[in-house]
Order: C-alpha cells, then structure tokens, then sequence
C-alpha cells in the first residue's frame, strides 16, 4: 500500500482522505513510509483520488495541511518548560555585557570632564562610580549613567528569575550546581534535551569552546573545566585537583540532566550520592594536603 | 537567470529582507545567498518557470523567496521553530511556497507530501551532508540537478575544507551520481562549495562513468 498526505492507494484503489486539516495534518505525522521501494507522489493521483480537479486546487490543499502542521510543531516546541529559560539567560548574559561596556564608556565620559580624576588607589566598584555620575553628572552623561544603574536592577531581578526558574525546570542540576549555572549549561547545550544526551566530558568543558578547539587544533594542553568552574567546588579545589573534582561534579551533572528531562523532579536519593561522592573528592585533596 | 547589466535580480513582490529593488526587480545578493554566489562565480543551472524544486535547509526564507519567483513550486524543509516562523510569513505571501517542518535528515517524515522535483537544492549545516543529499535523491527525477552547497565547517571542523570537499565529490559520484561543477564560494562565502550534479536515467547519462 503506498500512502500519500491525500490518501492510500490500495490495490490500485485510491481511498482519499477527508478534507479535515487537522485530521489529514495528523496522519501524515503517523505514517511511516519507507525509502527502499518508494514511488514519490505525482499531483495526478490527487486527481484521481478525488480530491482536487487542478494543480493550483492542489497546492492550495497541501499548503494548507503543511502551514497547520508547521504551526503546530511550532507551538509544540516552544511549550517546553526551558524555551523560556534558553532566552532569559541569554539575555541575562547579554546584559552583562552591555551593562561593562557602557559602565567603562560612561567613566571614560565622566574622566574627561574632570580632568584629576583617577580610579588608582580607590576601591570603588564600578557600579558605585557609575551611581555617583548619575547623582552628580549633568545632562546626557548623568542621565546615560542613570539607565545604567536602572539596567543593573533589571539584571539582579532577572538573575532572580532566572535562578527560581531553573530550580524548578531542573531541580536535580540545579540541586548540584545552583540554578543559575545549571541554566547556563542548559542555554550552551540549547535546552534541556540537548543538554541530557550530552555525555559527562562534554559537559565538563561546556563553555570553554575556544579552549578545546584550541586543544583539538593544537598541541595546547586540554581544558579541565568551561563554566562548572563556577561551581566552588571546583574553583576552591586546589589546581593540581581541580580537573578531578570538574570530572566527577561533570559526570554526576550528566546524571541529573536526565532524570530532570526524563523525571522532572527532584530525586533526593540520588541528589544523596551525588553530593557525598563530590564531598569525596575533596576529602582525599585536604588528606592529601596534611602530611 | 535574469540579469540587469551585471545584477542577479528576481521579479516579485519586494521586501522579504528588506532587499534592494532595481524598478520591479529584486536584487539577489551573493554575498547573502550561496545560490546567488553560485551564479556569480559559476553556471549553476537555470531556473525556468515550470520547475518543481525541493529545498532543504530553507532557513529563513531568504533565498527560498528568490527561486520561488523563478519557479513553479518550492518544497521548502526547515527543521528549526525560530527560522520556520519567518518562513511560514514569506510563504503566507508566495503561494508557491510549500513549508514543511521536518529533518532533512530523515526524508520519510516528508515523504507523503514531496512529488518528484526538478531540482533538488541543499544547504544544511549538518555533518554527513552527502548522505542526506544522496538519500534525498529519491524526490529528484532522473535527469533532474542536485546543487548541494557544502559548509564544510559543518563536516569536520578539523579537517582542512579542501579535504572535506574532495571526500563529498568522491561519495556523491559513488553514488552514482554525475557531477558537472565544484567550485568555491569565495569571495562571497568563506570555506562553502557548491556541487552540481546529474541525477542519471535512460537517456541522460553523459557517457562520464562515475
């Protein structure tokens, strides 16, 4: 039997399929046609199936299936709980960046305007100085620097969500990591899926992208860690450790992302194991230390 | 193809992308479309108003609107949700724009909705880009043209592009295909070739053995 999106022909019989788009959307997405004998469908058989009179009537119909279908899928791909998420940590990371860029800008601004004005020997943070020219710059460099700090809240605010979201999207990673570097990961792998087919040792080195084909490339020695290095466990572990402790943390990672796809909740027992076997690792690097 | 003076241009309705105009004309950019390239650096093959051609990695619908207003029919397949929505709005205006959402790496999920093309078209960042071009072959009439335009970055990012080239000419005439042009997309497009080839039948095998 050879089955097309306008009906089967059996036997040399054609059976069409109603006119309902939803209906005929749907059952192309269940047919399953193999390759190894196929015959592509030529418009006629429309015809003859009775489902159209020309080629333009043709078109019109399967056009109207393929955009119900496409929509469809659309709405169904975006109805993942880490669609959301993907984009507010891309644009938490893209607002940092433009939050340091035009913070320096800004000081540059206000260092040509007061011409003894230096930062050495100050401890000030940037975000303070940016305050300061914003309660005493005039004009646009006042009100610029103003938007700058107002861009600051909205970051912290979202940073929040972010983090409250992401324990809630995958608790197990971020049970293990913290929410907000457990979205990170999520938002390189792009989304949660991707993220729990990524084996361990990818997920080790997520992040460090220029590094490792730097290291494929080259004879330039391989990185231990991408962003899990923002993990304290990782970045306190002494140096010559500090790839086990990226290793192991990585492999329980790998874990955790699944059971958050597959599971969508937390699971305390393995969260148990996990912790104590990252606890591990830095038990055996203060041993080592003592004598 | 229509040329004004040294122009590639395209006649229908403007304004997809915000493309320049020459009176009623569309310009097709190299520099933004590979198959623009391809006729700015090569021959390509003509695209003639009765053709049916079947587009794999349609992406957002940039060069899709331009062979859509040379041709008949445009099967174009995109696989990604966020470029598939700027797709699915040029094609709410060019009715001879067919959208299908699937993987251009499994030809069956489509299968119940192609008809026999004239021309097969590829542009997909994927690894094992041959095989899917020589598995999509089973749209294209024999006699028909494949252009498969090769991101050789998206082959192996370790092997040189020269390399990756050679390997994909090499596996699509195993497959028995012919193939009438390689060239690069320089200066246009960095490390990206386009092949064309024959799909041969009864009657058009040029007498080349693959």
């Amino acid at each position: 039997m050879r089955s097309y999106w306008f009906g089967d022909l059996d036997e040399g019989v054609w059976k069409p399929v109603p006119g309902d788009i939803p209906l005929r959307a749907g059952r192309v997405a269940t047919l399953r046609t193999s390759l190894e004998d196929f015959i592509p469908l030529s418009w006629e058989d429309a015809v003859s199936c009775g489902v159209c009179t020309t080629r333009t009537e043709y078109i019109a119909a399967l056009r109207e299936v393929c955009f119900f279908a496409a929509e469809q899928e659309i709405r169904e791909r975006y109805a993942g709980k880490d669609a959301e998420l993907l984009q507010m940590v891309r644009t938490l990371d893209e607002m940092d960046t433009v939050i340091n860029l035009l913070s320096e800008r800004v000081s540059e601004w206000h260092q040509v305007r007061h011409p003894t004005f230096s930062r050495k020997y100050r401890k000030t943070p940037a975000h303070v100085l940016v305050k300061n020219i914003a309660t005493k710059g005039r004009g646009a460099l006042g009100r610029t620097a103003g938007q700058i700090e107002q861009l600051g809240v909205a970051r912290t605010d979202l940073a929040r969500e972010v983090s409250d979201r992401a324990n809630r999207v995958m608790p197990n990673t971020s049970a293990l990591i913290g929410g907000l570097v457990a979205a990170r990961l999520m938002a390189i792998a792009g989304g949660l899926l991707p993220l729990s087919r990524l084996p361990a040792s990818v997920i080790q080195v997520l992040g460090a992208r220029t590094a490792i084909f730097a290291h494929l490339r080259t004879r330039s020695p391989s990185p231990k860690h991408g962003i899990i290095f923002q993990h304290r466990r990782v970045h306190n572990a002494p140096r010559e450790v500090r790839g086990k402790v990226a290793r192991v943390l990585a492999g329980k990672l790998a874990i955790a992302a699944k059971l958050d796809y597959f599971r969508g909740v937390a699971v305390p027992e393995f969260l148990d194991t996990a912790q104590a076997r990252i606890d591990a690792v830095g038990i055996v690097i203060t041993r080592k230390e003592e004598p | 193809m229509i040329r004004i003076g040294d122009v590639l241009v395209s006649r229908g309705e403007g304004g997809v992308y915000g493309e320049r105009m020459l009176g009623s004309a569309r310009v097709w950019d190299p520099y933004r479309s590979k198959l623009a390239a391809l006729y700015y650096v090569g021959t390509g093959t003509e695209l003639a108003p009765g053709m049916k051609v079947l587009y794999l990695g349609a992406a957002n619908g940039t060069t899709v609107s331009h062979v859509a207003d040379y041709t008949e029919v445009v099967y174009a397949v995109e696989f990604a949700p966020h470029p598939m929505q700027d797709l699915l709005e040029v094609a709410r205006r060019r009715r001879n724009i067919v959208p299908i959402m699937a993987d251009a790496c499994r030809p069956e999920q489509y299968a119940p909705l192609v008809e026999t093309v004239d021309l097969l078209y590829q542009d997909v960042a994927q690894p094992d880009q041959a095989d899917i071009a020589i598995r999509n072959c089973a749209f294209l009439k024999e006699g028909g043209t494949l252009i498969l335009m090769l991101k050789t970055r998206s082959v192996d990012i370790r092997k040189t592009p020269g390399v990756v080239f050679e390997d994909t000419v090499a596996a699509l005439k195993t497959a028995g295909l012919i193939v009438r042009e390689q060239v690069w997309l320089a200066p246009y497009h960095q490390d990206h070739a386009a092949i064309v080839c024959t799909k041969p039948g009864p009657g058009y095998n040029t007498g080349e053995e693959p």
